[in-house]
């Protein structure tokens, strides 16, 4: 197992800066999953990792070796740097069967023709392909195609593995059973895993911790239920979450420095140490919704209501306001109705209305932990 | 008493419906425009004629008979008229293929697989060969390797040298191979880059995460999967140097050097018709072989070949490092010479007063510009004066532009037959018989149309010296092409469009001409332009049904150059090039313009 050290790691392709100045350590036997929107460096980052693209500065280390300095002008190549990849398009290779495309990284090993036989008979045994190991590519299903491509990352028992949207190509529903199967996969074999998706549920799903990047940068790296309770800026409390945070620009009122309104609105923050022009993030789940007058609520129409198996999410207008909410069955609730809503102060983020950055949490839990 | 058999009964609904009627009325077009001038040329070659009278006193015209290929095969002549011609065939095919593979195949790779500069404009230049017609490589070769030992003067080889080029450089085998080579490595290019595109470079890094070396990614996995691209082109480009007809014979018949399409030719020319027809049923079953050969070979594998696209498709460059630059002038001057200097060469020879001597002095414009004056060329005027050439100037536009435009709207018609009835069998057999005259060779093809029409036959008049033939010939040449640019087209439509108008309540017609027409127009104008630059510089398909009055630029260039007239065969020549390079020019730069439009529609 192996742990990575990335550090100032910057990659630019003509004016476009990829990578800007990123560091990151991943620990060994972590799952580690790379969030962002397309074009955020996610795929580069993972990429600069195996050595497919060489970064214009920085410095990268495996497992304490250092695998690529661009002061030292130092490169291993992807093949010595004993990692393993699943790539989105699988990359299998239509002229092998299941079993050459397993056994070509054997091949390379010169391992002797007993232990590379052994190997490769257990491997296509963990996952199932034995019965299938003399079909061609086209000739099975795209969970079936996924399950070579690991077949084929794991004969090799690399100590790193990089996925780069293995499970894209998949339907929907085969990709909730996939995620079960990684999960576990990456469990039995305990190897590093670095993880790059746009999917913000498996990211939440499977990961240990998340890495948000967004332009280039890094903009969080936490475990997933941090990363939905505590955003560190307004990019990531907008970016997790379906449906998304409620963000409220507010200032605060004349001369309760605790109280703020945006002129529809009003919220009490319960914090006196906030500046005077904010950001308040409220997850809809922490709007408790009632219909009757509650101490500190405020009223607001009900403008939609779009119920979801377990849960409700309702549309509420105040002025020019909209905010989201999500309810349970524990209250039944029209368009057009009226009701009141509170915050829940515990679970609100304030933000910096001119940076955005997280400035805390008004009762922080942590600390009163 | 009538029998009731509604408009609206299931069987009549079928009968009634236009794209049926439309299918069948084609079917029986192409029926006999493809299909009958085959049976035709066979009929022929077993058939005793008129002529036939004094080869043989037991001729008895109209009677079956196997003198025709028995004559050809196995009798005193077959030796001079099949088997050297054959060798010289395939000799010469398979050795022009390999270059052009090799040649292409590298450059393919270069451009799309390499860090390599200027492919912006390398590309362009690379096609040229392609685009020019082919035997003004020849006449260029000519130019150059001219041997006064055969007659004419001597060429720029031996003006600077002083010694002439051996006789194996002037005529034969080599020139010949290479000639071809040239002419069509364009075509395996583009093949094989076509194939090379289709790679996702991620199973070529797949690779080199295991710790494979470059030389066992390149063998193991890259070669591997274009192979069978590989295999395709050099049937295709072999299929095509088989029936090249003008360059063979402007290289090898001055020192009796024939392949099977030059003797096709010859022996038209000797009254020798249905001796030339078994010749051309021969190259004819050649070409069949070899694709049947390729398919069979792709058939078995394709399954197994077929990529599996998808989401996350990357195609990433190798770079070349230190052989940057070094690689770019290589591929550089190759395009010059290939590309540009022949048709220099041409230009140059075009320009001289007396051919063969290479002195300023020499120089003149009277094959462009000059009156005729009977001490040069036997009198005849300059190119741009010469009524003879307008006229074939104005045949060759009407030619080009008909045929296209004709080509084009037919092949959209049974591209919709074919991808909206892909059900209907007979859909498919359309779809087959369109793309037959593919596997036809030009001179071959143009010996079909020969027996078909030489006289009138039921309400069908004769058709040969007519123009109508010229045309009904060059739209069936391009009707593969035409399809398969129509069916990318069509596919690219959905069903749902042209069904929300028939829910609207749009006939078929109309819907036709509202809907698909204009969605599928830039790409089937793509198709017309490429149809026009084609039709225009072909040569080996009309050359056996041209008349004086329907002479067209390239036959008439052809004519010079047998006559020994080359500066006017060069600017002839150069005339066609420069208007093909024109009409490409105007494709590449539509091209580039509707890939920027799509890619503002992306974003």
């Amino acid at each position: 197992m192996a742990s990575i050290e990335i550090e100032n790691l910057t990659k630019r392709y003509g004016a476009m800066t990829a990578l800007d100045n990123v560091s990151l350590k991943i620990e060994s036997g972590e799952f580690l999953v790379l969030l962002g929107p397309s074009g955020c460096g996610k795929t580069t980052l993972l990429r600069c990792l195996a050595g497919l693209e060489t970064p214009d500065e920085g410095e990268i280390y495996m497992d304490g070796e250092l695998v690529f300095s661009s002061k030292l002008k130092r490169i291993v190549p992807p093949g010595k740097r004993n990692l393993g990849m699943v790539f989105q398009s699988y990359a299998l290779w239509p002229h092998m069967t299941v079993r050459d495309n397993v056994k070509f990284g054997l091949d390379v090993l010169n391992l002797s023709e007993s232990e590379s036989k052994d190997r490769l008979d257990q491997v296509l045994k963990d996952l199932g392909m034995s019965d299938l190991q003399n079909r061609y590519p086209s000739e099975l299903s795209g969970g079936q195609q996924q399950r070579v491509a690991l077949a084929r990352l794991l004969a090799t028992k690399p100590p790193v593995f990089l996925m780069d949207e293995p499970l894209s190509n998949l339907d929907a529903r085969l990709r909730m059973d996939m995620r079960v199967e990684l999960k576990k996969f990456q469990a039995f074999t305990g190897s590093t895993t670095v993880y790059v998706t746009h999917d913000q549920t498996e990211a939440m799903t499977m990961s240990t911790r998340v890495v948000v990047m967004r332009d280039g940068q890094i903009q969080q790296v936490s475990p997933p239920s941090q990363l939905y309770k505590r955003p560190e800026n307004t990019f990531v409390a907008d970016f997790i979450g379906m449906p998304r945070i409620n963000l409220i620009q507010a200032n605060q009122s004349d001369g309760k420095n605790h109280l703020y309104s945006n002129g529809d609105i009003d919220i009490d923050i319960g914090w006196d140490e906030a500046p005077s022009s904010i950001v308040v993030g409220a997850r809809p789940e922490d709007l408790k919704i009632s219909k009757k007058e509650l101490k500190g609520s405020q009223t607001y129409e009900v403008s939609s209501v779009l119920p979801n198996g377990p849960e409700t999410i309702i549309q509420l207008t105040k002025g020019g306001t909209i905010l989201l909410a999500r309810i349970g069955h524990e209250i039944d609730v029209h368009e057009g109705e009226k009701v009141t809503v509170q915050f829940d102060q515990k679970a609100l983020n304030v933000y910096d209305a001119k940076s955005g950055a997280l400035l805390g949490p008004p009762i922080d839990t942590d600390r009163t932990n | 008493m009538e029998l009731a058999i509604r408009r609206d009964s299931p069987l009549m609904r079928l009968i009634l419906d236009p794209v049926n009627i439309l299918l069948m009325i084609l079917l029986g077009i192409l029926f006999y425009l493809v299909l009958w001038p085959f049976l035709e040329l066979v009929l022929h070659t077993i058939t005793w004629g008129d002529s036939d009278r004094r080869l043989s006193r037991d001729a008895v015209p109209g009677e079956y008979t196997w003198f025709h290929w028995l004559e050809v095969t196995a009798s005193p002549l077959s030796e001079r008229m099949l088997y050297a011609p054959l060798v010289n065939t395939l000799i010469t095919g398979v050795i022009s293929t390999v270059i052009a593979l090799v040649v292409g195949g590298g450059l393919a790779w270069c451009v799309i697989r390499s860090d390599m500069p200027g492919k912006g404009w390398l590309q362009p230049v690379l096609t040229l060969p392609y685009i020019v017609p082919s035997f003004a490589i020849a006449l260029a070769w000519e130019t150059v390797f001219r041997s006064p030992k055969v007659g004419g003067q001597p060429g720029l080889y031996e003006t600077v040298l002083g010694i002439p080029p051996p006789e194996w450089v002037s005529y034969g085998t080599f020139p010949i191979s290479i000639t071809l080579a040239m002419h069509y490595f364009p075509f395996a290019y583009l093949l094989v880059a076509g194939a090379l595109m289709t790679i996702d470079s991620q199973m070529e890094e797949g690779a080199l995460l295991s710790g494979a070396s470059r030389m066992m990614i390149l063998r193991r996995i890259t070669f591997p999967v274009v192979a069978p691209a590989f295999a395709a082109a050099f049937v295709l480009t072999f299929g095509k140097t088989i029936g090249q007809f003008a360059l063979p014979f402007l290289l090898g018949a001055p020192t009796q050097f024939h392949t099977i399409a030059t003797m096709v030719y010859a022996n038209l020319a000797l009254g020798l018709d249905s001796m030339a027809y078994v010749l051309a049923i021969l190259l004819i079953l050649m070409s069949l072989l070899a694709i049947w050969a390729s398919n069979k070979f792709v058939g078995n594998n394709a399954r197994r070949f077929e990529t599996i696209s998808g989401k996350g498709f990357r195609s990433r460059q190798v770079a070349l490092g230190g052989w940057r630059w070094p690689i770019f002038w290589g591929v550089a001057t190759f395009g010059f010479v290939v590309g540009v200097l022949p048709l220099i060469l041409l230009g140059y020879q075009s320009l001289m007063l007396i051919d063969g001597f290479f002195n300023l002095s020499n120089l003149t414009m009277h094959f462009w510009t000059g009156q005729s004056d009977p001490e040069i060329a036997m009198g005849e005027p300059g190119v741009l004066h010469n009524a003879n050439i307008l006229g074939a100037a104005w045949n060759t536009i009407e030619l080009a532009f008909f045929s296209a435009v004709i080509a084009s709207l037919v092949g959209l018609i049974i591209a919709y037959i074919v991808v909206r009835k892909d059900s209907n069998p007979l859909a498919r057999m359309l779809d087959q018989i369109a793309f037959i005259p593919f596997l036809f060779p030009s001179i071959a093809f143009g010996a079909m149309y020969l027996t078909m029409f030489a006289e009138a036959r039921g309400p069908i008049p004769a058709l040969y010296g007519t123009f109508t033939l010229l045309v009904l010939i060059s739209v069936v040449n391009r009707l593969p092409y035409s399809v398969k640019t129509g069916v990318t087209a069509v596919t690219q439509i959905g069903r749902e469009l042209e069904e929300a108008a028939e829910v609207a309540g749009a006939s078929w017609g109309r819907r036709f001409r509202k809907i698909i027409v204009p969605l599928a127009s830039s790409g089937v104008v793509t198709g017309m332009m490429v149809s026009f630059v084609g039709v225009m510089r072909e040569l080996s398909l009309i050359i056996l049904l041209i008349t004086p009055s329907t002479r067209v630029l390239m036959t008439v260039g052809f004519n010079y150059a047998e006559e020994g007239l080359t500066q006017l065969s060069n600017a002839l020549v150069l005339i066609v090039a420069m208007i093909t390079i024109a009409g490409e020019l105007i494709l590449w730069w539509a091209g580039k313009s509707k890939l920027v439009r799509l890619r503002e529609k992306n974003s």
